[in-house]
């Protein structure tokens, strides 16, 4: 019998209550999978703390479902919306495009542009073979006829390719040639390659047009008697401008096209300009189509634009200050944004849900291990009542989406200090690739990822995970332990997702005294970090409870909340480095990377900002002077001695796993106190890479003095307030004993201060005090 | 002894140097390899450690991928074994013995022995 295996997810991460949410579900080994909805609590098995904890929701969803098998599209392809055929040549006709491949050498076949259909070889292709070489090829259902440059192509280096077919004769001529200027490849003109190839043949077949076929760009279509129809033969690296002609071009009109100029105007059936459709706020996932036809190319699994292309001179560093050396668009055979799965169950969300952490929980046979799903969302008030919220931060949850660290990253067991811990899960989701990568990951070809969806199943996101390489819960199942701590605080609390505070702004913190972050909430946009700053600017009050908070700048569509864009450059701790001149993002037009090389470091907001990351081991926080003040002191009260959080989940202490620094000279505001730093760390934690000017030795956790987490707290006009924790370990101390701890205690005295209405404790200063220093 | 056949081995010539640097580092360590710190270890795993053990430790954990030791948890039982990454994306882990723990600490010793023991055999 085979192994059940049961996965799933949500088409949205945030639901109101009253609202609708579908239930994407794909089985193996079983064709019924039993449903319970249940409110989750606490997600850490750590034997110190209270375990997982859930509660069973009676809902009319709740029994037996119906699960099959689902199939999901994997790679980045353009498909071209062609109602009327105008693509389906039964003549002559070339094909040209700019190509840089990544993975010329992959040993399969890779198709860049044409209306072929592998399973029946009906059609006409150009890409390249399982050689590595450039290649044409025409099928008419029964016959295939190739012809295949002389050189194989070298990755990451452009070339101008495209063909001709004389309908008549059966001529076809290949063309390449190679491109490569002093920036726009991996190599230089140094390297003697050799990169043009014209070769001429006469095919004795010619193609055949299935009507049903469309035009693909980086992909071929297939079929699968299970799955159906696909995208197979998917291509990897860039491609620019790219168009169909109607008639054989010669020479020297392909000559012309390699220099940048269009194809004379009658010949054109299609030609898809990559640089047509930027604005200064990103261009979108479809290609235009400026020939007579307007057969606009439709992207899928979001192939990566704003990308150098062919003609990229290197002077320019931005498609808004040059977008026609922009043409660049990227694709990869690895790539999923969307699994597409059917709808399994529609659910409605009653409108007495308590706001909180939900899931669908799926079991199937024995219902452990991987034949146990949990489908995760969180429900939000239709109207806000509390005067307390939880800022769920998804797009952090995002960014690490089934994140593949332990098995691919070799950096991995010298920063965590330890050997991974890996579970069936992380075995099963690195074996088959369904589900996608996460922005810590790599393509094969070395590109980092840049893309994360919620619109396939998410490992990570579930209770009771704990990340291999530090076998720790990490984000959601590590927020949970805030979650659990709100449920026994005493106070009625709402949760909203880093989703809806994107979309809404700060109309959706306003109904809010009090708003808490979640334990590493790293990817902000600017609407969202805008929000929290204008929320605190009027009156509310922050508690940041993490550390490396607030640091990288990300985007989205607006019609595609559920897909974050990221990219990793400059400076900062990251998995990889977007390449020179493609720092931008697609989706919103700005710079990427981190919020503190564009002049918002999170201690302007927050107070402390991200200084050193290590693993295996955690320290408590010792009061500093600050604390003892009359102004501020209510923050400890009823806590005995110097000493907090010397316990907790996540290697024994609440100052722990990321840090952040106070720091004047990155805009912490000058009045801040810090309440308590921690102190004494190992040398596995090391200074964040932002700080580094000159590199030398000693930046390590027994040397720098910076290495450490401030506690911090300052007031802001109207009220206002920003209690920081500075660590992801304070988190995890929470539960500790069943919350009473001193961690807890310390929380439960800023948060019942914080939901209060009116001037905070200490607002009665005098005049000098208010001045603080 | 670098051998001109050595830079034949791989597209790369940096492995190449690698190769070499590493060689280098292990005559080191084995020097510091004794009872003291095989103790030291055994009592904490973790954290921070002696200049030597410290050193040992980096030696292990930069190391390529390939072959490097994992903890495998099973998921239905919750026991734990040492396995290597194979390189091979379709059986990502290989077994390594059939001996389970009951936590995964107890795990980090036996990894540490088991390179222990590699670095002194290697280079032979």
């Amino acid at each position: 019998m085979a192994e059940i295996k049961i996965f799933g997810y949500a088409n949205k991460i945030s639901v109101k209550q009253g609202d609708s949410i579908d239930l994407h579900v794909s089985a193996d080994g079983t064709a019924t999978a039993d449903a319970q909805l249940v409110r989750l609590i606490h997600g850490d098995e750590h034997p110190d703390g209270p375990g997982f904890v859930a509660r069973e929701i009676d809902h009319p969803v709740n029994g037996v479902w119906s699960v099959k098998k689902q199939f999901t599209q994997l790679g980045s392809y353009l498909i071209v919306d062609d109602s009327e055929r105008r693509l389906n040549i039964g003549g002559s006709f070339s094909l040209f495009c700019y190509v840089w491949p990544t993975l010329p050498n992959k040993g399969r076949r890779q198709c860049v542009m044409g209306r072929w259909d592998t399973r029946t070889n009906e059609g006409y292709g150009l890409g390249i073979n399982p050689q590595g070489r450039l290649e044409f090829w025409v099928g008419d259902g029964k016959e295939v006829d190739y012809v295949m440059a002389e050189l194989p192509l070298i990755k990451k280096v452009w070339y101008f390719v495209g063909v001709s077919f004389d309908h008549e004769t059966g001529t076809a001529t290949l063309y390449q040639d190679g491109l490569l200027n002093r920036y726009n490849s991996l190599i230089g003109k140094v390297a003697p390659y050799e990169f043009s190839s014209h070769v001429q043949t006469k095919f004795r077949f010619k193609q055949k047009n299935r009507e049903d076929v469309p035009f693909v760009v980086a992909g071929a279509r297939d079929f699968h008697e299970l799955r159906g129809r696909f995208i197979n033969d998917t291509y990897s690296g860039k491609i620019d401008r790219f168009g169909v002609c109607n008639r054989v071009l010669s020479r020297e009109e392909m000559d012309s096209i390699r220099g940048g100029r269009r194809p004379a105007e009658d010949s054109i059936v299609a030609f898809w300009d990559t640089t047509a459709g930027y604005t200064e706020n990103g261009i979108g996932t479809s290609v235009l189509d400026t020939g007579p036809n307007a057969l606009t190319a439709r992207g899928v699994n979001h192939p990566v634009r704003c990308l150098t292309g062919w003609n990229w001179s290197g002077k320019n560093d931005c498609f808004r200050l040059s977008p026609s050396e922009y043409g660049g668009i990227e694709f990869h055979q690895e790539a999923v944004t969307d699994c597409g799965w059917e709808v399994t169950k529609t659910m409605r969300i009653p409108g007495d849900l308590r706001s909180g952490a939900y899931a669908i929980r799926l079991r199937a046979g024995d219902g452990v291990g991987l034949s146990e799903e949990y489908i995760v969302f969180f429900v939000r008030p239709a109207k806000p009542e509390s005067k307390l919220c939880f800022l769920v931060p998804t797009a952090s949850y995002l960014a690490y989406a089934n994140e593949k660290l332990s098995f691919d990253a070799q950096i991995i067991q010298p920063m965590t200090g330890q050997p991974p811990i890996i579970s069936d899960i992380d075995i099963e989701t690195y074996k088959h690739r369904d589900f996608g990568l996460s922005t810590y990951d790599s393509y094969e070809d070395g590109a980092g990822v840049s893309f994360s969806s919620y619109k396939r199943p998410i490992v990570n996101m579930r209770p009771k995970y704990r990340i291999s390489s530090m076998n720790i819960p990490w984000q959601f199942p590590a927020d949970l332990s805030i979650i659990g701590w709100l449920e026994q605080c005493g106070h009625q609390y709402d949760v909203i997702t880093d989703e809806d505070l994107h979309r809404e702004g700060l109309a959706a913190l306003a109904p809010y005294k009090c708003v808490i972050t979640g334990t590493h909430p790293e990817y902000v946009s600017e609407s969202m970090l805008d929000a929290q700053e204008d929320f605190v600017a009027l009156g509310g009050r922050l508690i940041y409870m993490g550390g490396n908070g607030y640091y990288w700048c990300v985007g989205f569509y607006e019609d595609e909340p559920w897909c974050m864009e990221v990219r990793k450059l400059d400076s900062g701790m990251r998995a990889w480095a977007a390449r020179a001149g493609e720092h931008y993002l697609q989706t919103t037009g700005e710079k990427s990377g981190l919020w503190r090389n564009r002049g918002r470091a999170p201690q302007k907001l927050t107070g402390v900002g991200f200084i050193a990351e290590g693993f295996e081991t955690s320290a408590p926080f010792r009061r500093m002077p600050d604390s003892y003040h009359r102004t501020v002191s209510w923050i400890t009260e009823g806590i005995e001695g110097e000493i907090i959080g010397d316990e907790g989940l996540a290697y024994g202490g609440a100052a722990g796993v990321e840090l952040d620094r106070y720091d004047l000279s990155l805009g912490t505001p000058p009045h801040t106190r810090i309440i308590a730093s921690s102190g004494g760390h190992s040398d596995n934690y090391v200074l964040v890479t932002e700080e580094l000017l000159y590199a030398y030795a000693g930046l390590v956790g027994t040397l720098d003095y910076r290495i450490r987490a401030d506690m911090t707290y300052f007031t802001a006009p109207n009220n206002g307030a920003v209690f920081s924790t500075g660590s992801i370990a304070f988190g995890h101390a929470l539960p500790v004993n069943n919350y009473q701890n001193n961690t807890s205690r310390l929380l439960k005295n800023v948060v019942d201060n914080f939901v209060k209405d009116g001037e905070l404790p200490g607002g009665s200063w005098t005049l000098e005090e208010k001045q603080w220093r | 002894m670098v051998r001109q056949d050595h830079a034949m081995e791989s597209d790369d010539r940096d492995v190449v140097y690698r190769r070499l640097f590493d060689k280098k580092q292990r005559e080191y360590l084995r020097t510091v390899i004794c009872d003291e710190i095989i103790e030291e270890h055994r009592k904490s795993p973790l954290g921070q450690h002696t200049e030597p053990l410290e050193r040992l430790l980096m030696y292990f954990r930069h190391a390529p991928q390939r072959d490097k030791y994992v903890v495998k948890r099973d998921g239905k039982s919750g026991k734990f074994r040492i396995a290597q990454l194979s390189g091979n994306r379709d059986a990502p882990l290989s077994g390594v013995n059939d001996r389970e723990y009951a936590a995964a600490e107890e795990t980090y010793h036996e990894i540490f022995l088991l390179r222990v023991r590699e670095l002194m055999e290697l280079d032979a």
